[in-house]
């Protein structure tokens, strides 16, 4: 029994660990531009849209909307915002 | 004496025709200025054209416009009104109507009526301007197999997790309700979705994760799960639950050597309603059956979008296999096989001209093959 639960503990430390340590945003994630996720993460459900489709207002809203509904990180739908924006 | 009460007077009028002009100049800079509260009306549209050996027919397709309202950085509201022509009929449906409050960076919580994370398509895929087939799959539309919308609290984020990311989205809703068979007998045991007014007070607990192994976003695995009372309280159906479960994929590349962008999605939707007798009008008795229902569907699109011919790059081709088992014994069981095959042609990057041919197989019955032609836009 002890055995068990000293098995149980070190595996739940293990996977605390490797849950806290994998939260980290890796350098290559942190570096990718606005217009790489673009094309990544719109693709998955519909054609990415061109960024002079909406004014920047629009945008705002459309990057907020995405988030929530296709439920994006907050530091992609802020770059993929401000890429779209460029463009206008 | 007059001469200087004149040039008085001229200085006076033409500086307040300057000042007037340069306040509607200001008037106008501010009248452009987008203010604090962001509102987006957005949506989408479809028409189509039925060729069957029932019959060929214009259908006036769909029009599902959409409010999206952003009063500030953390409040949202979104909602779509569905209408449709049905049997001569204009049908109009709330799809969704919803108030999001972003608690933090990755957390948002969301109150009223929302399509449910049950899976993938209901939440993302449907609309006709992103659906790549005209027809949605087995299963797969309102009152399927599993909940398409409901009414209560959510609270959903994602999270970047290393170089995978994982999302989540966890709800509290009214949950479905069992037909007893009280109006209607042959639909005895049926699950009815979207109840603005539970049935009984117990609420229904739902959610689904997902995790996106690669740091390019290629591939997203989900799994889903709904668990409530579905009877209605004080009836014998009181203790009458259902569990919903739901696993879904998508996987999307670009392929160098095909010039294409290959996207592969699909999902399996389960539900079992626990055992419960019902009364069968017609033979003056009870019955009961394992209400255990399955839908599910795979579907492969390919684009040579990476092609330096502007028209080859704008085609589409999509297959889709769907298929729905519901139970034998019940007098609703309505077991099919259904094939899609369509070509689709991009006018631009959200709307569609698709050419589609569908084989539907129902269980023991005449094959059915349609030919439907639809042109779908987002607004």
């Amino acid at each position: 029994m002890k055995i068990k639960i000293a098995a149980f503990t070190a595996l739940f430390f293990i996977a605390v660990t490797w849950m806290v340590e994998s939260c980290k945003t890796s350098e290559e994630i942190s570096y990718k531009p606005g217009a790489l996720l673009w094309g990544e993460n719109c693709a998955r459900c519909h054609n990415a849209p061109s960024p002079d489709a909406f004014s920047d207002a629009q945008w705002d809203v459309i990057g907020t909307h995405m988030k929530i509904r296709a439920t994006l990180t907050d530091d992609e739908v802020k770059k993929i915002t401000e890429f779209l924006k460029s463009g206008n | 004496m007059k001469k200087i009460l004149f040039i008085n007077t001229f200085i006076l009028s033409a500086s307040l025709a300057c000042s007037q002009d340069t306040l509607s100049l200001q008037q106008q800079i501010n009248s452009a200025k987008p203010g604090k509260t962001h509102f987006l009306f957005t949506g989408y549209a479809f028409s189509e054209f039925k060729f069957s050996e029932d019959g060929n027919s214009f259908l006036a397709g769909s029009f599902a416009p959409i409010f999206l309202v952003k009063p500030s950085d953390k409040v949202f509201f979104e909602a779509e009104i569905e209408t449709e022509f049905e049997e001569g009929e204009l049908m109009i449906e709330l799809e969704y109507a919803d108030i999001n409050y972003s608690i933090a960076k990755n957390m948002t919580v969301r109150a009223g009526k929302f399509l449910l994370p049950f899976g993938t398509f209901a939440e993302r895929l449907h609309p006709a301007w992103i659906n790549r087939l005209p027809s949605k799959p087995l299963g797969f539309d309102h009152n399927g197999v599993g909940p398409f919308s409901d009414v209560g609290v959510e609270l959903r984020g994602g999270l970047q997790t290393g170089k995978s990311k994982t999302n989540y989205a966890f709800y509290v809703v009214n949950g479905a309700v069992l037909d007893d068979g009280m109006n209607n007998s042959a639909t005895a045991g049926m699950l009815m979705y979207e109840n603005y007014e539970d049935n009984n007070k117990n609420k229904t607990i739902g959610g689904r994760i997902g995790f996106l192994p690669f740091s390019n976003s290629s591939l997203e695995i989900g799994i889903s799960g709904q668990y409530g009372k579905v009877g209605t309280d004080k009836t014998i159906y009181e203790n009458v639950f259902a569990q919903m479960f739901a696993a879904d994929f998508s996987y999307m590349k670009s392929f160098e050597k095909l010039k294409s962008v290959i996207d592969i999605k699909g999902q399996i939707n389960m539900v079992n309603v626990d055992k419960a007798d019902y009364a069968d009008t017609s033979a003056m008795g009870a019955y009961t059956f394992d209400n255990k229902n399955t839908a599910y569907y795979s579907q492969i699109s390919l684009r040579p979008a990476l092609s330096k011919n502007k028209i080859i790059q704008n085609i589409e081709a999509v297959a889709r296999y769907s298929s729905i088992t519901q139970p034998e014994k019940s007098l609703w069981a309505e077991n099919a096989v259904q094939w899609d095959f369509g070509l689709n042609y991009w006018l631009g990057w959200r709307s569609v001209l698709k050419l589609a041919y569908q084989i539907h197989q129902p269980e023991m019955m005449k094959q059915e093959n349609i030919f439907t032609v639809q042109m779908a836009i987002g607004l």
